[in-house]
């Protein structure tokens, strides 16, 4: 444990605005590079340019700017692999996170259980759809901190999220998958 | 299909109710719809249904959250300790 007395001004500030978000940092930088080491490196990457920033924050919101900030190392980490992208952040984030639309349509329909299905369903989304997936309904970060680090307006990911799940629930149409739910409202109510 | 145009439970149209169901399950719509929704989920069979799915398909997506390794949660600790320490130069960060 750190002690916060004798530190400097820029260091309290840091150990109390951005140390507390290590590990949702580590989660998104996961789902950015799809490699645990990769995204180590990013986590450090971004520490080391908050570190820098620290004292041009105002500290409001330090998860979305430290996202703002992974999002901006993040391009670059991408640029410097692989030099010949473009330059639009959304597709370098999609490019960046070499999804492949891979899973086979018939695979889906032979195991009709429930998260079966939705697993099968997910690995299937093209790649715009699958980040935000993963970024919200898998990593819990909110509608804005999703948008923050794709850098996508809050509108744009919410779009994407809510077909992403009619797709999901589709799929689970074609697989014939019983989705009778009664005792959800009551965790609903429990949970949030 | 009929009851679109007849009945609005909780003020709103089976419609209006499926347009904000996932924000609405996400949390993030304003509290005056949600007690409308609410409302309206609590009186129609099929929306109740519909947004049952959802959520489920929510949970499921969310058991897929790995835990982040305890040595790399350490290993990110001890680099941000360092920083604070000054023990890592950061006048080589790349900032573009």
């Amino acid at each position: 444990m750190v002690l916060l007395m004798d530190r400097p001004t820029e260091t309290s500030a840091f150990e109390r605005h951005v140390v507390p978000e290590l590990d949702v940092l580590y989660r998104t930088a996961r789902s950015l590079t799809r490699n645990n080491a990769d995204a180590e490196d990013l986590v450090q990457e971004t520490l080391l340019r908050a570190y820098r920033a620290i004292d041009r924050f105002d500290g409001r919101y330090p998860r979305a700017w430290l996202l703002t900030i992974m999002r901006n190392a993040n391009i670059n980490r991408v640029r410097k692999k692989t030099p010949d992208l473009l330059d639009d952040p959304d597709a370098t984030f999609e490019r960046s996170a070499e999804f492949a639309d891979h899973a086979d349509p018939e695979a889906l329909v032979v195991e009709p259980v429930f998260d079966a299905v939705v697993e099968a369903a997910f690995e299937a989304l093209p790649a715009m759809f699958h980040d935000v997936v993963e970024l919200v309904d898998v990593n819990g970060l909110a509608y804005a901190e999703a948008a923050e680090i794709l850098g996508i307006p809050v509108g744009t990911v919410m779009s994407r999220l809510h077909r992403a799940r009619k797709r999901i629930r589709d799929h689970l149409t074609t697989a014939e998958v019983d989705v009778d739910t009664p005792s959800y409202r009551a965790r609903l109510t429990k949970g949030s | 299909m009929l009851k679109l145009f007849k009945r609005k439970p909780g003020g709103l149209s089976c419609g209006e109710v499926m347009e904000v169901l996932q924000s609405y399950l996400d949390g993030e719509i304003d509290a005056e719809t949600a007690g409308k929704v609410t409302s309206h989920l609590d009186l129609c069979v099929d929306c109740d249904l519909e947004a049952g799915v959802y959520d489920r398909i929510r949970s499921s997506l969310a058991t897929r959250t790995e835990p982040v390794d305890a040595g790399v949660l350490r290993s990110l600790e001890s680099f941000s300790e360092r920083l604070m320490n000054g023990e890592i130069d950061t006048n080589g960060v790349d900032n573009d």
